[in-house]
């Protein structure tokens, strides 16, 4: 197992050291390196902070992240304190959400996927990462923009009939040089523009260069707007799969 | 003068005819009466049941709460608005709240409550929550006692298992679902509350604790003293979610609204939400509940309320059930319409045949001498006379019901009143006082009588003596 895991990491550092020219990679190749260098390749562990932006209020929660791979997540709130002490799990197609002060485990049920985490505009589904960019979608090189002095693949990601993705299709800009999400744009089933996604602070983060600050903004709601903060983050900590059970997200600090 | 004897001497020449035609219009005001008194009753008890469970005659608001019932279009509460609001001369008290909804749990039972933040004494002067205490439950351990006791009539103990379970804020309905006489509730009652007393606690402000509708409890199979999970979404999104212990039941006449209803301290409710010292209506308790004083009220104080916020009246917020009441009533006005029809065309029969009956008559006083235009005046007087004495006889009959049925309205009992609860009505049909459709009523069936009148007169007129003396 662990020689498996030093052979694939020497293989991606290789990858990664080894200039590939974009001509020769394919738009999934692109999509998967950078989701792959910004959640990790087996894990990540990171400390955030979310402030919802509204016209009237905004509002600031911090929590702390491990994910392993697509199969397994577990987000637990650290502050305000009043919402201190709650987690999310997530394993496989199931997701819970712990709630102390009533002691109460509550399975969210798959149609809860579409709706705010937190009252924010992230969905359940993009706090969990239930669907996958790589593997739910069908991706295809539109071309190349220059955003914020960077040159980046457009890719036009279509979802594919099967998956169970909320977006009909997604436009991507990512940078060439450092394989980054800087720019999304989510599009519903009928073509409308739901939200568009930014990657902003690209910053060196264990190791990694990535965007730290994230802002979700909402077509549709004037004023509205959710930040996302990355404080900390590192990738490829040791996390046993038995981590991700019900039990550890009543005891995880 | 001499016309209105002879009017009054030929009534009772036949003296059947007279009463029965009188005896139509007697029934005719009769029934308009106590019909209208019946529904104008059941409109203003279900209009009562709704503001004073409720909304209140007025509340301010925060301005988009009515639209869009979520938390974070609740208002501060302003302790200077307040007291201008109280020196207003018809606002008598401000009632604060906080409303909300959440999923109210106990183990896999989850439902859906409309959480209300109330201060349990101000609360009071609106509506009356702490008549609403359950003080009786009829539950299976009270029916075994009451069916092992010699006391107990037969009859009652047969009733005991249609009423399993229910609850009861007062021993009046107790006795009535028992179907207990007032001669016999002295002895029998005493002994039947004693077996079915329920121990209800009450809530305080700063003390957490709840009081659940009585069907909720049932539902969710909570009784005193067990938690109450709630969970919702709380001001500026932030989750809401407490336990809290179950201190009381109440019994709310709204079997809707019983269905659902969990009241907390308010200032506990403004923490389950974090939202303190907020609120999302002031409701006014008001002296003068006239719609015109009402009115006048929320002129006086719109200037005070600040920009954000604004006051509702009752009407605007019970759109259902004002609008439902109206269409009861137009179907209401309808069946009197059919009543009026059909007494109408009885009157109309009796003076017909009263017509044709004394053709004769009426041919020979002319012939002798009597003048068209005095037979004519006599007839009217005569009909008047018939008409005057239906409709006092009727108004008089309706009166005496109408007067005492202001005080004991009719309560429906076991089968019949389940069958109002379930259509989510009180099973209770209040008189309405005496008041203006008591004239209108009366005028109506005195039209009636003048309009059944032209046919006679038409007759005399154009009788031919002649013709008239031959039948």
């Amino acid at each position: 197992m662990k020689t498996k895991t030093i052979f694939i990491f020497t293989l991606l550092l290789a990858a990664s050291i080894v200039r590939v020219s974009g001509q020769d990679l394919s738009a999934k190749d692109i999509i998967r390196k950078a989701d792959e260098k910004f959640n990790g390749e087996k894990t990540s562990i990171s400390l955030m902070a979310m402030t919802i932006v509204r016209p009237t209020w905004e509002r600031t929660i911090e929590f702390k992240n491990w994910t392993s791979g697509r199969e397994y997540a577990l987000t637990l709130i650290t502050a305000p304190a009043r919402d201190k002490g709650q987690s999310f799990l997530k394993r496989q197609n199931e997701m819970w959400n712990w709630n102390p002060t009533i002691s109460r485990l509550i399975k969210l049920p798959p149609s809860m996927m579409s709706q705010g985490w937190m009252g924010s505009d992230y969905t359940n589904d993009d706090i969990l990462k239930e669907s996958s960019v790589v593997n739910d979608y069908i991706h295809e090189i539109e071309g190349e923009e220059e955003l914020d002095g960077r040159i980046c693949w457009k890719i036009k990601m279509v979802a594919k009939e099967d998956a169970d993705v909320i977006w009909g299709h997604q436009v991507r800009w990512i940078d060439k040089k450092d394989f980054l999400f800087l720019k999304s744009e989510l599009y519903d089933e009928d073509g409308y523009l739901i939200r568009t996604e930014l990657g902003k602070e690209i910053k060196s983060m264990d190791g990694r260069l990535i965007p730290t600050h994230i802002e979700l903004i909402p077509e549709e709601e004037e004023g509205q707007m959710t930040l996302l903060e990355i404080k900390e983050i590192s990738f490829n900590d040791p996390i046993k799969d038995s981590f991700y059970s019900q039990q550890n997200m009543k005891r995880v600090r | 003068m001499n016309n209105l004897k002879l009017a009054w001497r030929n009534l009772w020449r036949n003296r059947r005819r007279t009463l029965i035609t009188s005896a139509s219009i007697f029934f005719a005001v009769f029934f308009a009466l106590v019909m209208r008194s019946l529904q104008l009753g059941s409109y203003d008890h279900m209009y009562r049941n709704v503001i004073e469970s409720y909304s209140g005659y007025m509340q301010v608001q925060h301005k988009d709460f009515w639209d869009e019932k979520i938390v974070d279009n609740s208002f501060a509460f302003d302790p200077v608005l307040e007291q201008q609001l109280l020196g207003d001369e018809n606002i008598v008290a401000t009632i604060p709240r906080f409303e909300s909804f959440a999923l109210a749990s106990n183990g896999p039972k989850t439902k859906g409550v409309l959480v209300m933040g109330v201060d349990p004494v101000k609360e009071n002067h609106l509506s009356d929550v702490l008549n609403k205490k359950v003080r009786y439950r009829l539950t299976s351990e009270a029916i075994e006692k009451i069916e092992r006791d010699d006391r107990i009539p037969d009859k009652v103990k047969t009733l005991l298992p249609l009423f399993e379970n229910s609850a009861y804020t007062n021993t009046g309905r107790l006795q009535l679902d028992l179907d207990i006489q007032d001669k016999e509730a002295p002895v029998l009652m005493p002994v039947i509350e004693e077996y079915c007393y329920f121990e209800n606690g009450s809530i305080r402000m700063g003390e957490p604790g709840v009081w659940v509708g009585d069907k909720l409890s049932q539902y969710l199979e909570l009784g005193i003293g067990d938690t109450i999970v709630l969970i919702g979404q709380g001001y500026h999104a932030t989750t809401a979610a407490g336990k809290y212990e179950i201190k009381g039941i109440v019994k709310l006449p709204l079997p809707d609204l019983d269905n659902k209803i969990v009241y907390l301290p308010l200032d506990i409710c403004q923490g389950l939400y974090n939202a303190d010292n907020r609120l999302t209506s002031l409701s006014l308790a008001v002296d003068d509940n006239q719609d015109k004083a009402i009115g006048e009220t929320m002129e006086r104080i719109s200037s005070m309320i600040p920009e954000n916020q604004r006051v509702m009246e009752w009407k605007e917020m019970n759109e259902v059930t004002v609008s439902q009441m109206e269409a009861d009533n137009k179907g209401g006005m309808i069946m009197l319409g059919i009543l009026y029809l059909v007494i109408a065309f009885g009157v109309f029969g009796t003076v017909l045949m009263l017509t044709a009956e004394r053709k004769r008559e009426f041919g020979m006083v002319v012939a002798i001498g009597m003048q068209k235009r005095k037979l004519a005046s006599i007839m009217t007087l005569e009909m008047m006379l018939v008409g005057l004495l239906g409709i006092l006889a009727g108004a008089l009959v309706a009166t005496v019901i109408i007067l005492y049925g202001l005080d004991h309205p009719l309560v429906f009992k076991g089968e019949m009143a389940k069958m109002f609860e379930d259509y989510g009505f009180e099973p209770k049909l209040a008189f309405w006082k005496i008041d203006t459709y008591y004239i209108w009523q009366l005028v109506i069936v005195g039209l009636m009588v003048l309009i059944a009148l032209g046919y006679p007169l038409r007759k005399i007129f154009g009788m031919k003596v002649v013709n008239a003396l031959r039948v």
